[in-house]
């Protein structure tokens, strides 16, 4: 963004501008007031100003019109039409045109400058908002959302996330304290403490004794196994006694069944079994198997099942006595490797029951039987012994579970300790950073609304001063978020000005507002742009309005004022403000054709001089001009010191009236300290008499009557000369008594003379003299 | 016009502050700032400095 000064305003074809119109920046003045009667274009130049900074043109908004963009563009024009150029000092330019969309653009963006708009009807919408509108239209100063969000995720830590596992740290170290003394306790208390005690507790080898007990396990566990083995032996050693006599009664059967049938009737049942295993395989042999012969070969089959039939009995007995040899055969075997098993486990009991793992002073069984036969009754010897093994394993497993559970309580103690150390120790650290957080940014905001409200008091306090209503406040309401109240003090009581202020002082209060807070965002880089505002403002109060704004128009940019407010127009003509940073242009009647006319309102007495300085003055003109700056100088004298004047209706004093009110007296009295600036910058008074200007003005003051005012026949005796000199000794006066830059003198602080701002101009005496 | 937001320029005063008050090192709060302002500056972001700051604090 540029931050030169501004030099040309351009509009083409913007609202009012149906013709291209441009407005020149006087240079080094950086307050331009735009004068005109209503409807004479002062909006479209504050319109082309926000077109340029915003891309918008604010003064169509909320008239219920909906998208304004259409209305933009002046009759018969279209939007594409439009453009607002600005030419700065610097020689940059800034053109803003609307885009097929409707978008405005401006290019280059960079320079695009910074424009704050308050219009008259604006003037109350901060004061009437809402306070959370009244937050929003100044949030950008105050808006931390950011840090907030940040100061929330530290609280959150604090409270959430640290308290809460510090109270659980704690619940955690009561706990195991408790797990820790009842062990102590049950240990029978002993010294010194029980956190000592549990410290050496938990610090003995428990690797003896998990040994000692996978000793004992193990040696439990052999002896289980024999245990199972009487009973075993008895089951199988009976089985062989039955298989025995089993066997013993099918051989007596077999053989019994084999004598009644014929001696060879065994034999004879082999080969026919035989023969019936060999028919199946060949069903139709040529011949007998056994003879070869072919006889009776086709029925051999029959026959043999036949004969086989006959010898069933037998076939019975025979295939019973095999079957119980065979189980004979089986149940030896069983019983032998029963007792194989049993002599296996014996040995591996024995075994366990000498690992040196074993507990030294364990009950131990006598000598191991080297017969199996005798281990039911050796059992049962020592069935005493193996409940004394399981209570030393029972012993033994407490202890380690014991000191495990111990050492896991003091483990979880210590690590709890520990986390209560840390969070204490962090904690306060937090918390502190938090309470900063917090200090600072209440401090910040706080700082930043105290700054705006003491700006607008201070403003408020130029328009109305010592009404003590310059205790302006603005608060965040604690209660909400982006909410902001508006306070005063206003009979003592804080209150709320809409309640209590007049719509007048509502108004200026609304735009000292404005004009505080547009100071505060970069001034130096903002135009600020005041449309017609001070037709809010009631008549007494609009000089010392005028007054601020010309002093805070010096921290901006630019600042364009619009005004139909005669009387500052009149006030400029006569040079009674001061006028040093200002530039004063006047808008003639708005025509359809022209469109925004532009003419520079001249002060008067530059008129005069003007007139004074033309190749061939016009000597009525000339003496009309300094005939109403003289009236004008002499009202002032004439008001300053109370010189009687006699009173008319309407009060149109002519110099008849005014130049003999200044008496003797006071004109030998009045001088004028003329600021001089020295070569090396220092400051020093001339002083110039008015007297003689008085009394030649009073001696040639006729002239003025003669030739400025009317027809008069004696003029034609007047050399113009004479009306010139009436002019210059005006100019004298006026040059010797205002200044054009500071005005009048009309400022009486020091007591003892008049002065004009900055003191360009001290004028003696302070007091008429009696 | 600054280019520094309200939180941007708050945020530098609460670094600032840490700091003086030995509360965050230097370092730590040159990292801090940015997330700070821009209300990214987590539980954990806030803890690590502040633990660091009191571990030096400690060894003083």
């Amino acid at each position: 963004m540029s931050v030169a000064a501004l030099k040309q305003l351009s509009i083409q074809y913007l609202r009012g501008a149906v013709a291209p119109f441009s407005l020149t920046f006087e240079k080094a003045k950086k307050l331009t007031v735009v004068y005109g009667e209503n409807a004479a274009g002062k909006s479209t130049i504050c319109d082309a100003l926000e077109f340029l900074g915003k891309g918008q043109v604010g003064s169509l908004e909320n008239r219920g019109l909906g998208k304004t963009g259409r209305y933009w563009p002046s009759s018969g024009k279209k939007l594409s039409d439009v453009s607002v150029t600005l030419q700065t000092a610097d020689g940059a330019v800034c053109k803003a045109m609307v885009l097929k969309g409707g978008d405005v653009v401006v290019q280059p963006p960079e320079l695009r400058p910074r424009v704050e708009v308050l219009r008259k009807r604006q003037i109350l919408a901060l004061i009437e908002a809402t306070p959370a509108n009244r937050y929003e239209a100044i949030k950008r100063f105050i808006d931390v959302s950011g840090v907030e969000d940040s100061e929330a995720h530290l609280r959150t830590l604090i409270v959430k996330d640290l308290k809460s596992g510090r109270d659980q740290a704690v619940a955690r170290i009561d706990e195991n304290a408790k797990t820790i003394r009842d062990f102590w306790e049950s240990a029978g208390k002993p010294k010194p403490d029980p956190f000592s005690w549990a410290e050496s507790e938990c610090k003995r080898d428990l690797t003896a004794v998990a040994l000692e007990v996978a000793a004992l396990t193990a040696l439990q566990t052999a002896y289980t196994r024999l245990l199972e083995y009487p009973q075993l032996l008895k089951s199988k050693s009976d089985s062989l006694d039955a298989a025995r006599k089993s066997n013993t009664a099918a051989e007596g059967q077999a053989s019994t069944a084999a004598h009644s049938i014929a001696k060879d009737a065994s034999e004879i049942v082999s080969v026919l079994e035989a023969a019936r295993v060999y028919l199946k395989k060949v069903p139709s042999p040529a011949g007998c198997p056994v003879c070869e012969s072919s006889e009776k070969v086709a029925k051999l089959s029959e026959r043999i099942e036949e004969r086989l039939g006959g010898f069933s009995a037998l076939r019975t007995a025979r295939a019973a006595m095999e079957a119980a040899a065979k189980a004979l055969q089986q149940a030896e075997s069983q019983f032998e490797s029963c007792c194989e098993n049993a002599s296996r486990n014996l040995a591996e009991f024995e075994k366990r029951l000498a690992h040196s793992d074993l507990p030294d002073d364990l009950s131990k069984p006598s000598k191991i039987p080297s017969d199996i036969s005798y281990l039911p009754s050796w059992l049962t010897s020592i069935a005493h012994v193996p409940p004394e093994w399981k209570k030393a394993e029972n012993d033994r497993s407490e202890k380690k579970t014991f000191t495990e559970t111990l050492r896991k309580a003091l483990e979880t103690w210590r690590t709890n300790t520990q986390a209560q150390k840390e969070i204490d120790a962090l904690l306060p650290r937090l918390e502190k950073a938090l309470e900063i957080a917090e200090e600072e940014r209440r401090q910040f905001t706080d700082g930043i609304l105290a700054g705006i409200a003491g700006e607008v008091g201070r403003l408020y306090e130029i328009v109305h001063p010592g009404e003590g209503l310059n205790k302006i406040s603005l608060q965040l309401d604690s209660g909400k978020r982006a909410s902001l109240d508006l306070g005063t003090i206003f009979g003592g009581q804080n209150t709320s000005p809409q309640a209590y202020f007049s719509d007048s002082h509502l108004d200026t209060l609304g735009l000292c507002i404005f004009v505080a807070l547009s100071s505060l965002d970069g001034p130096e880089n903002t135009t600020l742009v005041l449309d017609d505002v001070l037709a809010s403002v009631d008549e007494p109060h609009v000089e010392r309005v005028i007054e601020m704004l010309y002093s805070e128009a010096a921290k901006f940019r630019h600042t364009v004022i619009t005004t139909h407010y005669r009387p500052w127009k009149e006030k400029y003509r006569w040079g009674w403000l001061k006028n040093g940073q200002c530039q004063f242009v006047e808008l003639t009647k708005w025509t359809t054709q022209a469109g925004l006319t532009l003419i520079r309102s001249v002060p008067d007495v530059d008129r005069l001089r003007q007139l004074l300085a033309e190749s061939s003055p016009d000597p009525q003109l000339v003496c009309a001009k300094a005939g109403v700056i003289l009236e004008a100088a002499l009202d002032f004298l004439t008001l300053q010191y109370g010189c009687q004047v006699a009173r008319k209706l309407g009060g149109d004093y002519t110099l008849g009236d005014l130049l003999p009110a200044i008496d003797k007296g006071l004109r030998t009295a009045l001088r004028v300290d003329v600021l001089a600036t020295t070569g090396t910058g220092g400051k020093s008074y001339n002083t110039i008499s008015l007297k003689p200007m008085l009394d030649e003005l009073a001696r040639i003051a006729q002239v003025r009557n003669v030739v400025g005012c009317h027809f008069n026949e004696l003029s034609f005796a007047l050399l113009d000369s004479d009306g010139l000199a009436f002019g210059q000794q005006v100019l004298k006066l006026i040059e010797a008594l205002a200044d054009e830059d500071a005005g009048w003198p009309r400022q009486g602080k020091s007591g003892e003379y008049w002065a004009t701002a900055g003191e360009t101009r001290k004028l003696y005496p302070y007091k008429k003299p009696t | 016009m600054s280019a520094e937001t309200p939180s941007e320029k708050l945020a530098r005063k609460i670094i600032e502050r840490l700091i003086r008050e030995g509360l965050i090192t230097e370092r730590a709060g040159a990292k801090m700032l940015p997330k700070l302002a821009d209300g990214t500056l987590q539980a954990e972001d806030w803890r690590l400095p502040l633990e660091l700051g009191n571990t030096k604090a400690r060894k003083r």
